[in-house]
């Protein structure tokens, strides 16, 4: 290929271009209307978990759901999966996929899909295991009526349990996979 | 000067360069249309983030690439679409000039995202150092990026 060429198929392109009016008043006027967009779904939806379960734990603890032990560690663990969510994301908000360059962008993207696999491999185990199991105990063990099995309290449990993974994996990987998108992007080649 | 005012006057000086990165990455005048509508909405929404340490027109080449590589293709368009104001349609015209600019598309098209980039503000005319900023790279590095695409493009 002769890049003397193609530097004149460029040249035509750009004189071309040169005489076109291209931009129209009403497109200008469209244009500035248009408002900032949040993208940032994974991270509303984390914050609201938190409020909601802030909110119901005493609640529940006031109905004698739960014990007052576990209400503070649940209301805790809350607080931290709070924090946790603020500061994998802070990066990410702080970035503008628009102006700041590809280097930053695919190197921030990158970083928070590591965090967050990590979070998924590595923490919620080490956190919902324990919280999971002894949930099962105050719920089922230490409250199951005479003559009913605990194993049949475990039921709804079971339900919101597996309702809970669901959304929370399908949030996971949906903010997992736009940032693989937006790396994929960049390195392409 | 009013920022609606600065904002008109600098799209309206750099139109020829947003609409060459839309060409680029576009298959049909119809995306080039929502590419061109779209880098416009991330300049005016980008318009105070704008730092004077860099030309305005890094700056406008970075807004329009990302754009172009980091859109959402499925995502919903907030306004409504207006049709670009051009006498000229580079996708079916049959004039010469038009055939050349063809041409050209397509070459760069057989590139990959990145590398049509580079090969464009290259052709544009950029210095290293301003085709780095706008990647976030070295100036040394945009050589040796270029060094390979122009080697690659000689076999095409």
């Amino acid at each position: 290929m002769h890049f003397e060429e193609l530097r004149n198929q460029f040249a035509i392109l750009k004189d071309q271009l040169k005489k076109q009016e291209i931009v129209s008043d009403h497109l200008l006027r469209e244009t500035m209307k248009a408002k900032k967009r949040n993208i940032n779904s994974t991270k509303r939806m984390c914050y609201a978990c938190v409020v909601i379960a802030l909110g119901l734990t005493p609640l529940n603890y006031h109905l004698q759901t739960w014990s007052l032990p576990f209400s503070i560690v649940t209301c805790l663990m809350m607080l931290f999966c709070a924090v946790a969510t603020y500061y994998i994301h802070k990066p990410v908000d702080d970035l503008n996929f628009l102006t700041d360059d590809f280097a930053t962008v695919a190197r921030v993207m990158a970083k928070f899909k590591k965090q967050y696999d990590q979070w998924l491999y590595y923490v919620t185990p080490v956190i919902c295991i324990p919280w999971i199991s002894w949930a099962f105990y105050e719920y089922a063990w230490k409250r199951a009526p005479e003559g009913v099995s605990p194993w049949f309290m475990c039921i709804p449990l079971v339900f919101g349990l597996i309702i809970g993974l669901i959304i929370g994996l399908y949030f996971h990987f949906k903010a997992v996979n736009a940032a693989q998108d937006i790396i994929d992007q960049i390195d392409e080649q | 000067m009013k920022q609606e005012e600065y904002f008109t006057q600098l799209v309206r000086e750099h139109k020829s360069t947003i609409y060459t990165v839309c060409y680029m990455f576009s298959q049909d005048e119809d995306e080039v249309n929502d590419l061109f509508q779209e880098t416009l909405i991330n300049m005016w929404k980008g318009i105070d983030s704008f730092r004077e340490e860099s030309k305005i027109s890094t700056w406008i080449y970075r807004v329009a690439l990302n754009t172009c590589l980091l859109q959402e293709r499925k995502k919903k368009k907030e306004v409504k679409k207006v049709p670009l104001t051009m006498d000229v349609n580079f996708f079916q015209d049959d004039d010469a000039n038009a055939a050349q600019v063809r041409m050209l598309h397509q070459r760069i098209g057989k590139l990959g995202l990145v590398d049509r980039a580079l090969v464009m503000m290259w052709l544009e005319g950029m210095s290293y150092d301003e085709i780095g900023a706008v990647m976030g790279i070295s100036s040394q590095n945009v050589g040796v990026k270029l060094f390979r695409i122009k080697e690659q493009m000689k076999k095409m």
